[in-house]
């Protein structure tokens, strides 16, 4: 039992974390350094014992928590998310008289379900973390309770959510019975062990609504309407967050279900999956080109990177492992450029009222140059422009879908040509932040000092996946080795 | 593996050192800035040209070559060298960015500081292609000259500066990522057949492996495209009048003397010596898109009205020259490519500099409102009428080589092909002059004689960034086996890299 605390240590840190932080603020309420400071604290205690048993793998609570290498990467980059959405909202939300102290527990419980999430041996496991994972999440899309935006945002994002999950748990139950175990190796082994055409029509069920739900997670077309409303509706850090840290825990889940679990079943799966891919990189890049919101922009387009971390699974399907490294990896680089580029938002529209259309960001260039660079890094690297880390990381899932040939070839050719359309509407931006006139009547971007930590490890992170991709590619290699 | 001082790396990255160091100057420096600039272009310049003399006579091999593990994980080095083709380029590039720096001193006047440090990192781009080894880093430089260029347009740009922009890097983004596609293929072929991925994206390594005959049509359709986006070939060209015509004086002048050439050098580089059979099968369609480019540029810039476009459509017609001498697969097509990519390098910088220098003072390009300006302003029209007779191609100025030994080697290849670019040079000299008497010739225009005394002639300055221009014109007019004496090497290499001459 001792063994099983230290394994799941992470885990506990994090929930300490989080009930602590309710509790600073009981004993000093409306003070909004302590709960930062205790979340990051948390953080930093969480990823040191990550660390610390980086290199061995070890089973806990009967199977359920497998503590191992990819467990240890994701909760580095959860940590990693978390620590940068910690640092560059407090100054979006004391701004409208909105908590620091909630908004920091329930950042942390969410980073609780995705540790979960990563360690899951079992079905049982995979599905609470999920919703340890996702629950938080409604709760920070509605987080600013009087704007009707937010509210209306958080109700579809937790019926839909509810609605996907039901349908998961569905799927994974039909799973359950049918192949008679809830481990995900063991289900992998049996359905290998199953003699080939031996399919039954429970099993199809099974991964049809598994499919369903899971595309629902991701956000991927067409189970998508939920992403946009949920995105433009919620203060601009959670939405940074909300773009980022679920959908890296739901393509851990992905990977947990369709790349270890139903493997064997691969050749049902992939050409599925592949159209999925396709349609969502396509219709997330046509639909963000007319946008004229950024949020909203920013939200098409984050189901257009979906898109491509899709096209990781399927090359991963096809056999060639190194699609769910490239998984990762563009999972680490997404979070860094799409937080940055939600941070600048963030500093640009600190104040009650500011809009988020893209005049809001007219002549930047001029009135304050160098948040106009980093806005430019990030959209450079979201476009996929070398040196930064978005070019890398297409690179890398390019790179797995030729090995895996067949399919997963043609769909890194849509995946490129993609890119292209994309580059249309994030160099849009760019023209309005260099190429236009400022708009009368702006509200001057507020500069706190956490905001532009925050800022700061995103730029640094963007820029030095993309020069320096070696140790990142290590980290990986790492990861899927266990 | 770096042996010495590395002269390349310091090449390359001076201009980005330099670009940071004038972010670090005060906005409000405009001068300092200016000067700063113009100093770190000319020392790239001067260092360029000592690579020069020391690559003189190293034959075939690549000299200053560095080689250092980037990312060791897919075997992408950092590998650098230059011969005599790359060298020639590299040259051009340092000295038009400092004509173009120079240029800019009149012209650019609002943020000027951020007009510099683009300029300065677009030329550390357009160095590092030219001088890359490795794919990967290749395609990097490729990328990254695109951002400047970019923000060259957008920013100091005319009226419809945003529109031109955005289709230049659209069309040419199209091309290159579908060349990164073929790029992975290639290094991943070469992983599955030799077992590991050490040397997939180097060109040296990669130079020679035989692909298998479907993964050759498709890479070398890849890169074509991109290249051929690049030149632009017919018809994928639609791009480069709108931003010809958008950019401002430097920006035309880097895009027509350095930009351009990025893709017939792509072609003799990488394109054809990878996948030489792909090439093969390919070369009669390149042939033809060639000879329509030659002759549909040169008809469509008969009947333009604005200067600058009709220079850009020239510049489609020329160019086409340089693809269908590479695509003749024999020594003097190929010597003619060169000659031709370098020649236009100097004759249409020069006169787009001289465009730009007319606009300043009238502020118009419709060729309609002008006439007698030589009465006004005879050193300008003497400049004017030098470079467009080198356009013309006169025998005795550089423009004539490059074409005639062109044409030559497409005659050895297909003398139909020959014969129907031949009638070309006609053309040239039809749209060419026809415009230098509307402009030049004549009673003065109404709205040059309104211009009054800003009409002025051609200043110090100005003449100071065409005479270099001007001088080498000249010299590799008469002499132009100076050139090819020296990329003959490279020349050899490619030839026995590209495969037997077409049947």
């Amino acid at each position: 039992m001792n063994g099983d605390l230290l394994t799941i240590a992470p885990l506990i840190t994090v929930i300490v974390g989080a009930l602590a932080v309710i509790v600073s603020d009981a004993i000093t309420p409306a003070r909004r350094l302590p709960p930062i400071g205790i979340a990051l604290a948390a953080l930093g205690v969480t990823a040191a014992l990550l660390l610390s048993r980086a290199g061995e793998t070890s089973v806990a609570l009967s199977g359920a928590y497998v503590a191992g290498p990819f467990v240890v990467y994701l909760g580095l980059l959860g940590v990693a998310i978390s620590a940068i959405t910690l640092l560059v909202a407090p100054a979006f939300l004391a701004a409208r008289k909105l908590p620091t102290a909630e908004f920091a527990a329930t950042l942390l419980f969410a980073l609780a379900g995705a540790i979960l999430v990563g360690a899951a041996g079992d079905l049982i496991t995979l599905f609470i973390g999920l919703e340890l994972m996702v629950i938080p999440g409604y709760l920070l899309a509605g987080y600013a309770k009087r704007d009707p935006l937010s509210t209306e945002g958080a109700i579809k994002y937790f019926l839909l959510g509810s609605f996907s999950s039901a349908i998961l748990l569905f799927g994974l139950v039909i799973l359950w019975g049918s192949v008679g175990t809830a481990s995900l190796d063991g289900i992998a082994f049996a359905l290998a062990a199953a003699p080939e055409g031996a399919a039954s029509p429970a099993l199809a069920v099974a991964l049809a609504l598994i499919t369903t739900g899971v595309a629902f997670k991701i956000a991927a077309v067409p189970f998508h309407y939920w992403t946009p409303d949920a995105y433009q509706g919620s203060p601009t850090p959670i939405t940074g967050y909300l773009s980022v840290g679920p959908k890296v825990g739901a393509f851990a889940l992905m990977i947990k279900l369709f790349l270890v679990a139903l493997l064997p079943m691969a050749s049902a799966w992939v050409p599925i999956i592949a159209i999925l891919a396709a349609a969502t990189m396509t219709l997330g890049n046509l639909v963000a080109l007319t946008q004229g919101n950024v949020k909203r922009m920013l939200a098409y387009s984050s189901i257009a990177h979906t898109g491509y971390l899709m096209v990781g699974i399927v090359a991963a399907g096809s056999g060639e492992a190194s699609g769910v490294s490239a998984i990762l990896f563009y999972a680490a680089a997404y979070a860094f450029m799409n937080l940055g580029a939600f941070a600048v938002l963030s500093a640009v529209g600190v104040s009650v009222g500011a809009s988020s259309q893209l005049d809001a960001l007219a002549g930047l260039g001029r009135r304050h140059p160098f948040l106009a660079l980093l806005a430019t890094v990030f959209l450079l690297s979201l476009t996929g422009i070398p040196p930064t880390a978005g070019f890398f990381a297409k690179t890398a899932i390019i790179l797995a879908a030729v090995q895996a040939g067949g399919i997963a070839t043609l769909l890194a050719i849509v995946a490129v040509l993609n890119a292209a359309i994309a580059a249309f509407y994030y160099l849009r931006v760019v023209v309005y932040l260099f190429m236009r006139e400022p708009v009368e009547g702006q509200p001057e971007p507020v500069s706190a000092p956490l905001l532009r930590l925050g800022l700061l490890l995103a730029t640094l992170g963007t820029i030095a996946l993309g020069l320096a991709p070696t140790p990142l590619l290590e980290a990986v290699a790492t990861a899927i080795g266990g | 593996m770096i042996t010495g001082f590395p002269l390349l790396s310091a090449i390359i990255f001076l201009p980005l050192l330099g670009a940071i160091g004038i972010g670090l100057l005060p906005s409000s420096r405009p001068a300092l800035i200016r000067l700063g600039a113009l100093a770190v272009s000319l020392v790239t310049f001067s260092l360029s040209l000592a690579m020069l003399l020391g690559i003189r006579g190293v034959g075939g091999e690549f000299a200053f070559t560095e080689k250092v593990d980037w990312i060791p994980t897919f075997g992408i080095t950092y590998h650098l060298g230059v011969d005599g083709l790359s060298g020639a380029l590299v040259v051009l590039t340092t000295l038009l960015s400092w004509i173009c720096i120079l240029a800019s001193f009149g012209p650019i006047k609002t943020r000027v500081k951020e007009y510099f440090i683009s300029f300065l990192i677009l030329e550390t781009g357009m160095l590092g292609v030219f001088l890359s080894l490795d794919l990967f880093l290749f395609y990097i430089f490729w990328e990254i000259v695109l951002v400047p260029m970019y923000l060259i347009i957008g920013i100091w740009g005319g009226a419809d500066r945003i529109y031109a922009t955005i289709k230049f890097v659209l069309y040419t983004l199209v091309g290159s990522l579908l060349m990164l596609v073929a790029m992975l293929a290639t290094a991943f072929a070469h992983q599955a057949a030799t077992g590991s991925w050490q040397g997939a994206f180097d060109l040296l390594t990669l130079r020679g492996s035989a692909f298998d005959p479907g993964l050759q049509l498709f890479a070398f359709a890849a890169f074509a495209l991109a290249f051929a986006i690049k030149v632009p070939m017919f018809p994928f060209h639609t791009w480069l009048p709108d931003a010809h015509v958008q950019a401002p004086t430097a920006g035309s002048v880097i895009l027509a003397g350095v930009l351009l050439k990025l893709g017939g050098y792509g072609f003799i580089r990488f394109a054809i010596p990878l996948f030489p059979e792909g090439a093969h099968a390919f070369a009669p369609l390149m042939i033809a898109l060639s000879v329509i480019a030659i002759i549909y540029g040169a008809i469509v810039a008969i009947v333009q009205t604005d200067l600058k476009k009709l220079i850009a459509y020239s510049s489609v017609s020329h160019m086409g020259f340089v693809t269908l001498g590479i695509f003749s697969f024999n020594q003097q097509g190929v010597d003619g490519a060169i000659l031709q990519m370098l020649n236009h390098g100097l004759i249409t910088s020069g006169l787009f500099l001289l465009v730009g220098i007319g606009y300043e003072r009238t502020h118009d390009r419709e060729i309609a409102k002008m006439g007698g300006w030589a009465s006004r302003t005879p050193v300008y029209a003497a400049l004017f009428g030098f470079f467009l007779f080198a356009s013309v191609g006169l025998p005795g100025l550089s423009g004539f080589a490059g074409e005639f030994l062109v044409l030559l080697g497409a005659f050895l290849a297909n003398p139909m092909v020959a014969g129907a670019s031949t009638l070309v040079m006609i053309l040239a000299a039809v749209y060419l002059l026809w415009m230098y008497q509307r402009i030049f010739t004549g009673p003065l225009s109404s709205f040059l004689s309104g211009l009054g005394s800003h009409l002025t002639d051609v200043t110090p300055t100005e003449i100071l960034t065409l005479a270099p221009l001007a001088a080498m014109i000249v010299a590799f007019g008469i002499l132009p086996s100076i050139l090819t004496s020296s990329f003959a090497a490279s020349v050899a290499t490619f030839l026995a890299a590209a495969g037997p001459t077409l049947p």
